[in-house]
């Protein structure tokens, strides 16, 4: 009943199948393959959880569980940027609280929101274990350190 | 006092992170020595190294490799721990992206050792650098030839969440479920990844390995303490001149780490707090900062070595404050399994905002620390009395600053 | 055999039994929340925990192995200590809102807090919100608040049914249960996870506020849904009736028994009693002419019917068992059929629609009492009675239970044989399509008001006992069976249903040396193997 609109492609499912017997029990897979689809669908809607259970042979509540414990998964559609901002203990110490304002007020969302425009979602996280860099924060996959907020804006420029 | 650079070695070489730089300065020697040692031999060579566990608990390695069961006929698997999520933690950032290919000489050599023929190497999903360094040299590792041939090693990403750095709860979330950690009995040795037995070690222990295996355990046990041989990476960050990673000896003291090592304390320049071992380890006076760094002499200390993360704090830090993010960042990674745990790291993040909002009440760190300590030692991993060391510390040892807020 | 000392007594156990386990052996209760004996060890609750000698802290319970010689010790200071703390961490969050929840008064938060908390309460913050009131299927509604997250329900899902509905999603203090969203809770046993759970978070939406536990009796009873007879307790409301609108019956609850349906029962057998209260049930004893009916009183009932047996000749009369009867009523029954030389018999008759059967408790088979009417010779096939009153050669036709009219039969060959009959004859304690055609109806009391025994597909024999007095005249089966064989000249006939036990165990070898007493709570089996 999903199916229409939630369909990786036969390469997408070859990269499945092969992710799936590297494990002893293709259920350790369910992590890559749930990053997989992300990467494919932008977000995991419950949808796309439906369809990664239906892989896996898995009841859609074990697969929900999964999605809904770890930090990575969006659940709603993100921004074309995720910058996430550490304000853990060494972050905290080094400006972290100043660097999360300054992007509250530059981007105009507060965190956990997605500029209206669809541009960036604000988060604020948990170590990064970049601390002798820090503040820092990473954006998409990149770590930026040394934060300051000239340094934020820059970033912020280079981001469409 | 900081001596020869082993983990570290490579690392200033802008290609270390490449096969041919590794082979250049002596990379896969040890894997060829090994190779002519029986597994026995290897896991005796490591026990008399005093290597141990660097992620955190500090655990003797050789022992751990040692439980692994006589007859067991199955598959053995080792997983490498790269999950590094500890605060103010980040030397395992370094070993995957500037000298991979000692992590997989160490799989390699702790594989035979414990007749495993997968290794699976957790890194955190954050850490996505890391991971395609890594990933590069596990390419030209097959490449090469060094995998591939009984021994093969998967690469799996995590998806945020502090808690995989605990190995069961790695391993539970290796097998593609929630993080929660697993009761033990049965320990992973015994029953670990998949049902079988499993040895989990942190990216800086298995690193060490080629060394030891290469310059002997008893060399490696020499640069160390007499319960905790060799060198390891400390992570220092916060209020220090040059923080950064450093390698040196178990058995320099906080003080050296700090002065000597990270360039002193900045902000007002005079010490209040450190953290020693990650955010979990509780918290030192400026008065407590002579101690070694090894497990057994910050256990003495009442504090705990952890994973080396030190975190420097000088008299303009707010203990209140730093709490606060500590609880809310317990509060957030706690996996909700455990009772006490789930419940109390919730409540008390409650109690310390309201606290540092102005809104606390003479009773609130009396109940704080009573709430932790009823806690402590009641829930199925070390989670929780990671937190209750610094809910603990943090309170006790600045109670007049917790109470000047109370006070308002 | 481990032989390990708790609390100062010893006591030997099998290998791998828990602590839990062997502290029950020796009358010691270790309050557990997670642990159930028919689900995997979870660990997370952290309410068991003893102290062991030799260990350096408390230890759970649920996961500790008793070994030879382990000495075990559950009420020492620092236990004692343990537990109260624990409780106080699972209600902290909890709304304590017990006058509302219908788990009140069979609460273990209740029940634990009053035996091992009575700390005072020092949560004063803001405590988690959940989803409240949320159904998750028909039977099952949510209170994600009371919940303490022992993951039973998740467990049940998962091991049981293996159909995985559950989970907990999030993590730290807002883990909450719930279903993947749009889904439901449907499966055919969904109701066991409100059993299993210990606090209010799940409760069962037929019997939601409608009478609150304490005002319940208990019954130990036989679930009469299909052949696996399933042990069962039925709660009845007798104490509050203005309560339930004439329900007399609140509920059904498992009943353990190791060796038929361990802790479990199917939502089809927990919910299927309404028929005891319905307006269908038979009141009292009636009597058709044309399209007139009267009430009778018993005894003209009974002449009647006895009357009309001993007028015709036995190969006049046929008779349909019921598989739903129990061995008593099959056994004075089948003493009429003696007394009368009555051949004409059959019990099984084709369900209109094959039952529906898995590898956990259903069984395709819906009657209670299959295998004991065959081991009392009385499971032939109904066709050949029917197939005779068709032909006219049966001119009194007694039916108990059955609706012929909608069972797999043609209805207008059933139609015909009715017909073609003189005398129907009707007993069983609802009415249907068949029992309206009854010239006669002889209402019986239903399971629930009277004591019996059911022998299940395996040959094991169960005691039901009485819950409720019969509804209107209505008189147990073997009652109203044994005063037609009085009336048609017998000395006399058990006043009692184990008296009629008695005599078919005396007189069929399969029950050969079983009694009332034997049986007991748990069934024992018959002799089913061949003589």
């Amino acid at each position: 009943m999903t199916a229409s609109r939630v369909q990786f492609s036969g390469e997408q499912l070859a990269e499945v199948r092969r992710l799936q017997a590297l494990y002893p029990d293709r259920r350790g897979a369910l992590l890559p393959v749930l990053h997989m689809a992300q990467d494919a669908f932008g977000w995991v809607s419950l949808d796309v959880e439906e369809y990664v259970a239906e892989l896996f042979d898995l009841s859609p509540a074990h697969v929900h569980e999964v999605v809904t414990f770890y930090t990575l998964y969006f659940r709603q559609p993100k921004g074309r940027h995720v910058v996430a901002v550490c304000h853990n203990l060494s972050c905290h110490l080094a400006g972290a609280k100043t660097i999360l304002g300054h992007l509250k007020t530059r981007l105009g969302v507060e965190v956990g929101a997605t500029t209206p425009d669809g541009r960036v979602t604000l988060l604020a996280v948990e170590c990064l274990c970049a601390c002798e860099r820090a503040p820092m924060m990473q954006v998409d996959d990149r770590y930026e350190l040394d934060l300051t907020p000239e340094k934020v804006d820059r970033i912020l420029e280079g981001l469409r | 006092m900081t001596g020869e650079r082993i983990l570290m070695r490579n690392f200033d070489r802008p290609d270390s992170h490449t096969l041919a730089a590794y082979r250049a300065t002596g990379g896969y020697a040890a894997w060829a020595k090994a190779q002519g040692m029986e597994p026995a031999a290897i896991t005796e060579e490591v026990k008399a190294s005093n290597l141990r566990g660097l992620g955190g608990a500090g655990f003797p390695t050789g022992t751990k490799w040692s439980f692994i069961p006589k007859g067991h006929t199955g598959p053995v698997y080792l997983v490498i721990n790269a999950d590094e999520g500890e605060p103010g933690t980040f030397k395992d950032r370094y070993l995957l992206e500037r000298d991979p290919h000692a992590l997989l000489e160490g799989m390699l050599i702790a594989a035979r050792a414990i007749r495993a023929a997968t290794g699976f190497v957790y890194i955190r999903g954050e850490y996505v650098e890391p991971w395609r360094r890594f990933d590069a040299a596990v390419r030209e590792a097959y490449d090469a030839g060094y995998l591939g041939k009984g021994f093969d090693v998967v690469v799996h990403r995590g998806a945020g969440a502090y808690i995989c750095g605990e190995e069961t709860g790695l391993i539970s979330s290796l097998e593609g479920k929630k993080g929660w950690p697993k009761v033990k009995p049965p320990f992973p040795a015994i029953k670990g990844a998949f049902g079988m037995p499993t040895i989990v070690n942190n990216v800086e222990t298995i690193s060490h390995v080629p060394h030891i295996i290469d310059r002997g355990g008893a060399w490696f046990a020499a640069l160390g303490t007499r319960t905790q041989g060799g060198t390891r990476m400390f992570s220092v960050s916060g209020r220090v001149a040059r923080p950064g990673v450093y390698e040196a000896s178990v058995a320099i003291t906080l003080r050296q780490l700090i002065d000597d090592l990270a360039g002193g304390v900045t902000g007002n320049g005079r010490l209040k707090g450190v953290v020693p071992g990650g955010s979990s380890a509780p918290i030192l006076r400026a008065d407590e900062i002579d101690v070694t760094m090894d497990v057994d002499g910050l256990r003495n200390a009442g504090t705990m070595a952890g994973s080396a993360g030190v975190v420097v704090m000088d008299e303009t830090v707010s203990i209140p404050e730093a709490l606060l993010v500590v609880a809310r960042f317990y509060a957030h990674e706690s996996c909700g399994q455990c009772t006490p745990c789930r419940e109390s790291t919730g409540w008390i993040y409650k109690m310390v905002r309201r606290i540092v909002e102005g809104r606390g009440r003479k009773e609130d760190l009396d109940t704080i620390l009573d709430v932790a300590r009823r806690g402590a030692g009641t829930t199925i991993c070390a989670f929780y009395d990671g937190a209750v060391g610094p809910y603990l510390s943090y309170i006790e040892k600045f109670r007049d600053e917790f109470e000047a807020l109370i006070a308002k | 055999m481990p032989r390990l000392t708790i609390n100062g007594k010893e006591v030997e156990v099998p290998a791998g039994t828990n602590l839990i386990e062997a502290a029950r052996r020796v009358g010691v209760e270790v309050p557990h929340y997670c642990y159930h004996p028919g689900l995997s060890i979870a660990g997370q609750c952290r309410l068991c925990m003893v102290d062991i000698e030799k260990t350096p802290r408390p230890t759970i319970a649920c996961n500790t192995q008793a070994v030879d010689g382990m000495v075990v010790w559950t009420e020492t200071d620092r236990v004692k200590e343990t537990r109260r703390s624990v409780m106080e961490f699972h209600l902290i969050n909890h709304p304590l809102d017990c006058p509302v929840c219908d788990q009140a008064g069979e609460c273990w938060l209740q029940i634990y807090y009053m035996k091992h908390g009575l700390y005072d309460p020092r949560m004063t913050d803001e405590k988690v919100h959940k989803p409240k009131a949320v159904p998750l299927g028909p039977h099952v509604i949510l209170d994600a608040e009371r919940c303490i997250l022992c993951s039973r329900c998740v467990r049940f899902c998962d091991e049981i049914t293996k159909t995985g509905e559950l989970g907990i999603f999030h993590r730290g203090d807002h883990s909450e249960i719930g279903l993947f969203p749009g889904r439901e809770l449907a499966n055919p046993y969904s109701a066991n996870v409100v059993d299993i759970c210990p606090v209010g978070a799940l409760t069962d939406r037929d019997f939601r506020f409608q009478v609150r536990v304490w005002y319940l009796d208990a019954t130990k009873s036989i679930c009469p849904g299909c052949a696996r007879g399933c042990n069962i307790e039925v709660h009845t409301n007798r104490r509050r009736p203005h309560h339930a609108e004439g329900r007399r019956v609140a509920r059904l609850k498992p009943r353990y028994n190791a060796d038929v349906n361990r802790w479990w029962i199917c939502d089809a057998g927990r919910y299927g009693y309404g028929a005891v209260d319905d307006k269908t049930r038979l009141r009292a004893p009636s009597r058709r002419e044309g399209e007139a009916v009267a009430d009778a009183t018993w005894e003209e009932a009974i002449a009647a019917v006895a009357g009309t047996l001993g007028r015709l000749r036995p190969d006049e009369l046929g008779v349909i068992a019921s598989p739903r009867m129990a061995n008593e009523d099959l056994f004075a029954l089948r003493r009429v059929l003696e007394r009368r030389g009555i051949r004409r018999v059959g019990c099984r008759v084709p369900p209109r629609e094959p039952g529906d059967e898995d590898d956990i408790l259903i069984r395709a088979d819906k009657n209670p009492n299959a295998r004991g009417a065959a081991l009392l010779g009385l499971d032939g096939d109904a066709a050949a009675v029917l197939a005779a009153a068709r032909a006219r050669q049966v001119k009194c036709l007694w039916v108990f239970d059955h609706d012929l009219l909608a069972s797999g039969w043609p209805e207008a060959s059933v139609e015909q044989a009715l017909r073609a009959v003189e005398t129907l004859i009707f007993t069983g304690p609802n009415a249907n399509a068949t029992s309206e055609r009854a010239h006669w109806v002889l209402p019986s009391a239903a399971w629930v008001e009277r004591e019996g025994t059911y022998t299940n597909f395996e040959g094991r024999v169960q005691r039901f006992r009485q819950a409720l007095e019969p509804l209107g005249q209505a008189l147990p089966a073997w009652d109203l069976l044994g005063r037609v064989l009085v009336a048609l000249g017998a000395p006399a006939a058990p006043p009692r249903a184990e008296r009629w036990f008695g005599e078919l165990a005396a007189a069929v070898p399969a029950f050969a040396g079983l009694s009332y007493r034997s049986i007991g709570d748990a069934g024992q089996a018959a002799a089913t193997g061949p003589a």
